[in-house]
């Protein structure tokens, strides 16, 4: 098993799993608005042959009027059945909040569940520490309320700042030894993955 | 920009307006420009607004019209770049994609810097993959407007795509240099690594399972055993699929058999997973333990197909805890894998009716339904989770379910169902062109997002999209169904059998007379229910129809697809091409990386491959009876020689099956291929034929192979008929496969499923009892079970 960012070609058999697995089903079109607009943000989960078993595809919002920061929304999150039980949601989640914190700055990730979904709803409060916003009534196409939830991402924030302070230090090494040899011109710094 | 025509300030004003309503959509008010314009008799033939008018209607959804109108307005005008660009605009919206290119470029004969023309046209050029072309143009783009940012990421990105990366490298450095580029944010994507040790992250998965991998002889057993229990302790339902790769090697095959084995014994005995366990006096295991172990060996026998102990050990779960759904569908797989596609999916429905709110569950139901060619079924099953007020088959094809559209496509064509089954293949057909489609949109819109190495990604999947599985399945399905029509085609509706009837006795003639009362009466209905079908889908295109020209005026209308129509088709073979098109050309660039899971190429690879050595030995065959018929021209009959010589040297085709049989007498399909080209060089060959794949050892056939076999012995048409083989095959293939429904009689299976409808009637009736002699009593389920699912 293994956890991976979903890369353009994954986007067709995560159109699949989602429609075995879930009733909210989406075009490919908005598959690849995701994966071209936050090629960062979605992961696939693949078992030991690459098959891909489950997936979570993810984006960012634009702020809220009375907000200044940005923060990251979860479309959909599937495991196949078969794969269940392996903790593979929960590892998908974290490493798309992650990523929404590198690259983007997010300071919360938030997601809708239906009101009926238990599995997702205990997964969802126990192990990821989401907390229910509020009830959309009306939600879902069937008429199912949704609850609006949100997971504050500050503990990620500060894992970056703390892993971004360790890299900057090694930078400066490497910078050190790169000015007493050949003295590159071009600075490549900036593409190491962090948020700038 | 000057125009060739001018228009005096006023109509020019006009003109301008007209152009901006087009860009706001505002349709119907553009149109009132367009005439207030062309009602002025000194203009009312002026060819730039007669082909924005056109421009407009199409704007409407009035497609005839508007290339009525753009025509009309080009052969005014036919110096000015506006009606060239207006022509390019309404071909590009029609997906003639190539005619719209020649007009974009005839419009820059008049007008070589204009912008807009240029960006339209390099989009084209990217959609096409003209990638000279669009090389040429982003350069132009790049010399007209040096300091805009997009300038420099398209002019680098054209050589990117070309594979000059140092230019396109030193493109973007230079551009880099000269400004203060916001870096993109790209984040190296990947694995992370998976150096880290047990004890450092006791909650990954990695770290525990990968020594599983490297570990050998005593170490594996060690490592396998520890895995093992942890996951039978906690009741992980994919333990069997996250080992199942380590069962290539037979002897860790064993080696697990072994350990799974022991635990069943031990926990069936003291709970425990081994004697040493119960000997320490070490606490006994969960209860539950025992269910997932022997799970876990039905899985492995199933696995090594092994259907007689794989059902022992399921059985027993399914005893112990009755309500684990995982449990019924491991049975309903095990019967799958055995051939038995209708007890299958009998359990698959049991378990489906245990958890309604989950849609694998009901995906999976739906589609061991399709295996046994219960469309309807399938189709009313997989309703309970797509939206309401819509057909489920059209909300299916809506969101491109593509699995369940090549599975009824299989099972149509399992059938017979002819257009049925082509109608779902184009039904795929169709979405893999709508998804090259969707990357229009993208060439500008990734250009300015800066996420190129997706947009990459992007062109170079769509590159090879249609190597997906899906699109080979389809494809496979379409092509078969095809050279079946061509072969076969159908009689036109009109011209019913028309059978010699004097020479039937007057009992025979009465049976053929109810028949045939009895098919005209079920064709009336039929096709009265057709009509109105018919009806409901003209009326649902129509509001569709209006629908889309609300939202996107630019979608071309599809033909619907009408599954009567598509099976009497008159170039079957035209269209079976049309499907092996792109496979073709893809298969020439395999040099280049394919995308989708190794798991189903080489597989169906292999099988082209195998049908080469009929190809060849067809083609010698015919080259020589061509030659005989009339001589070829001098130049072709070198290149032919020349070509055959490189192909087969100078072996007869005889000699050349002869040999292949020879080398490949240990494989099965080999040898069919063999045997096939054996009987088509030479009818009387026929016996001989036919005993090479009979004679090969059963014990060492799988069911898909046996089953390619016994179909073409039975359906008579690739051996020619041989019915008596083809019983006595099938019997020696019962025995094999005891449980594969194909081989079985007929009376055998309707026995069957009169004692099955009995014993639902004794298990009713027994409830009925039951139910009358105690209603207190509260049904018992495991908790741990309940606890598990």
């Amino acid at each position: 098993m293994n956890i991976r960012c979903a890369k353009p070609e994954d986007l067709m058999t995560m159109q699949h799993c989602n429609l075995l697995c879930l009733p909210e089903n989406y075009q490919m079109k908005y598959y690849f608005y995701h994966g071209l607009t936050w090629p960062q943000l979605s992961y696939v989960a693949v078992d030991d042959k690459g098959a891909i078993v489950g997936y979570v595809l993810a984006k960012m919002e634009e702020p809220e009027p009375n907000e200044e920061s940005r923060h990251g929304h979860i479309t959909s999150l599937a495991v196949k059945r078969s794969y269940r039980r392996l903790g593979l949601a929960q590892k998908l989640m974290n490493q798309a909040s992650q990523a929404m914190v590198e690259c983007f700055n997010a300071q919360y990730v938030s997601l809708h569940v239906r009101k009926s979904n238990r599995a997702a709803l205990n997964l969802y409060t126990n192990a990821l520490k989401f907390k229910i916003i509020e009830v959309e009534p009306k939600y879902y196409a069937d008429g199912e309320d949704a609850y609006a939830m949100r997971r504050d991402l500050s503990e990620f924030a500060d894992e970056d700042q703390a892993k971004a302070a360790k890299q900057s230090g090694e930078e400066e090494e490497k910078a050190v030894h790169r000015s007493g040899g050949h003295g590159h011109s071009h600075n490549h710094s900036g593409h190491d993955g962090h948020c700038c | 920009m000057p125009s060739s025509d001018p228009l005096p300030p006023k109509e020019g004003a006009l003109f301008r307006k007209l152009l901006k309503c087009y860009e706001l959509k505002q349709y119907k008010n553009g149109l009132k420009l367009a005439k207030q314009i062309l009602s002025n008799p000194k203009y009312m033939e002026h060819g730039e607004t007669l082909a924005m008018k056109g421009l407009t209607l199409n704007g409407l959804g009035r497609r005839e019209e508007a290339y009525k109108y753009v025509r009309l307005g080009l052969r005014n005008d036919l110096r000015s770049h506006v009606c060239w660009h207006v022509y390019g605009l309404l071909q590009r919206s029609d997906k003639k994609y190539d005619e719209a290119i020649k007009c974009y470029r005839n419009a820059l004969k008049w007008e070589k810097d204009n912008l807009q023309i240029l960006k339209d046209l390099s989009l084209l050029q990217i959609q096409m993959r003209d990638l000279e072309g669009y090389k040429e143009t982003r350069h132009h783009l790049f010399t007209l407007r040096p300091s805009q940012h997009a300038s420099w990421i398209g002019f680098a990105m054209s050589y990117h795509l070309l594979g000059d990366y140092d230019m396109a490298n030193s493109i973007l450095e230079t551009f880099s240099q000269s400004q203060n580029v916001d870096c993109d944010r790209l984040k190296a994507p990947g694995c992370r690594s998976i150096a880290c040790s047990q004890e450092q992250y006791p909650r990954a998965l990695c770290p525990r399972r990968l020594p599983l991998n490297i570990a050998n002889g005593d170490e594996f057993r060690v490592v396998t055993d520890e895995y093992m229990r942890r996951g039978l302790r906690k009741g992980i339902p994919p333990l069997f699929v996250n080992v199942r790769t380590l069962h290539q090697i037979p002897e860790r095959a064993a080696v697990i058999e072994e350990l799974a084995l022991q635990y069943f014994e031990n926990l069936t005995r003291s709970g425990h997973f081994s004697r040493e366990d119960a000997d320490a006096g070490i606490p006994v295991e969960p209860a539950s333990a025992l269910v997932w172990t022997a799970l876990f060996l039905a899985q492995h026998y199933d696995y090594m197909r092994d259907t007689d102990r794989a059902l022992e050990y399921i059985n027993v779960a399914i005893d112990h805890t009755p309500t684990l759904i995982e449990l019924l569908i491991t049975k309903g797989r095990i019967f799958k894998h055995a051939g038995d596609p209708v007890e299958a999916y009998v359990w698959l429905e049991e378990a489906q009716s245990m958890d309604t709110a989950d849609r694998y569950i009901n995906s999976k139901c739906a589609k061991y339904m399709l295996r046994a060619n219960m469309v309807q079924e399938a189709e009313e099953i997989c309703a309970k989770f797509t939206r309401e007020g819509v057909s489920a088959m059209d909300n299916l094809n809506e969101m491109q379910c593509m699995w369940f559209q090549t599975e009824c496509a299989l099972a149509y064509q399992r059938m017979g169902r002819w257009g049925e089954s082509l109608k779902k293949c184009h039904e795929v057909e169709r979405h893999f062109a709508e998804i090259v489609e969707d990357q229009f949109d993208f060439h500008t819109y990734c250009m300015r997002k800066m996420t190129l190495r997706a947009y990459v990604g992007l062109l170079r999947l769509e590159d090879v999209l249609r190597q997906h599985p899906f699109y080979f399945k389809a494809a496979k399905c379409a092509i078969e169904v095809y050279i079946r029509l061509y072969d076969k085609p159908l009689k036109s509706e009109t011209t019913i059998e028309e059978i010699d009837i004097e020479n039937l006795p007057p009992s025979e003639l009465k049976k053929l007379r109810s028949k045939q009362r009895k098919a005209k009466k079920k064709a009336e209905l039929e096709s009265a229910q057709a009509a109105q079908a018919q009806v409901k889908r003209e009326q649902h295109q129509k509001s569709k129809q209006q629908a889309n020209q609300e939202t996107d005026p630019d979608a071309p209308q599809l033909d619907e697809l009408v599954a009567e129509k598509l099976e009497r088709t008159d170039d079957p073979l035209d269209k079976a091409i049309d499907f092996l098109k792109p496979l073709q050309q893809l298969a020439k660039s395999a040099s280049r990386r394919t995308y989708w899971p190794s798991s189903v190429l080489p597989q169906n690879k292999l099988l082209l491959m195998l049908q080469c050595i009929r190809c060849i030995i067809r083609f010698v065959k015919s080259l020589t009876s061509a030659a005989k018929e009339q001589p070829f021209n001098e130049h072709v009959q070198k290149v032919l020689e020349k070509a055959t010589k490189e192909l087969i040297g100078s072996k007869t085709p005889q000699q050349l099956n002869d040999e292949f049989i020879a080398k490949h007498n240990a494989s099965i399909l080999h040898l069919y291929e063999g045997a096939r080209s054996l009987y088509e060089l030479d009818n009387s060959k026929k016996a001989a034929a036919i005993k090479l794949v009979t004679s090969f050892n059963l014990a060492k056939l799988r069911l898909e192979e046996a089953t390619k076999i016994y179909t073409a012995l039975r359906d008579g048409d690739v051996f020619g008929d041989c019915e008596a083989e083809a019983a006595s095959y099938q019997q020696a293939c019962h025995q094999r496969f005891q449980y594969a429904r194909i081989f079985r009689n007929v009376e055998e299976l309707e026995a069957q499923l009169q004692e099955k409808e009995a014993a639902k009637l004794r298990a009713e009736e027994e409830q009925q009892q039951l139910i009358h002699v105690d209603s207190s009593e509260p049904v018992s389920v495991l908790a741990t079970a309940a606890a598990a699912s």
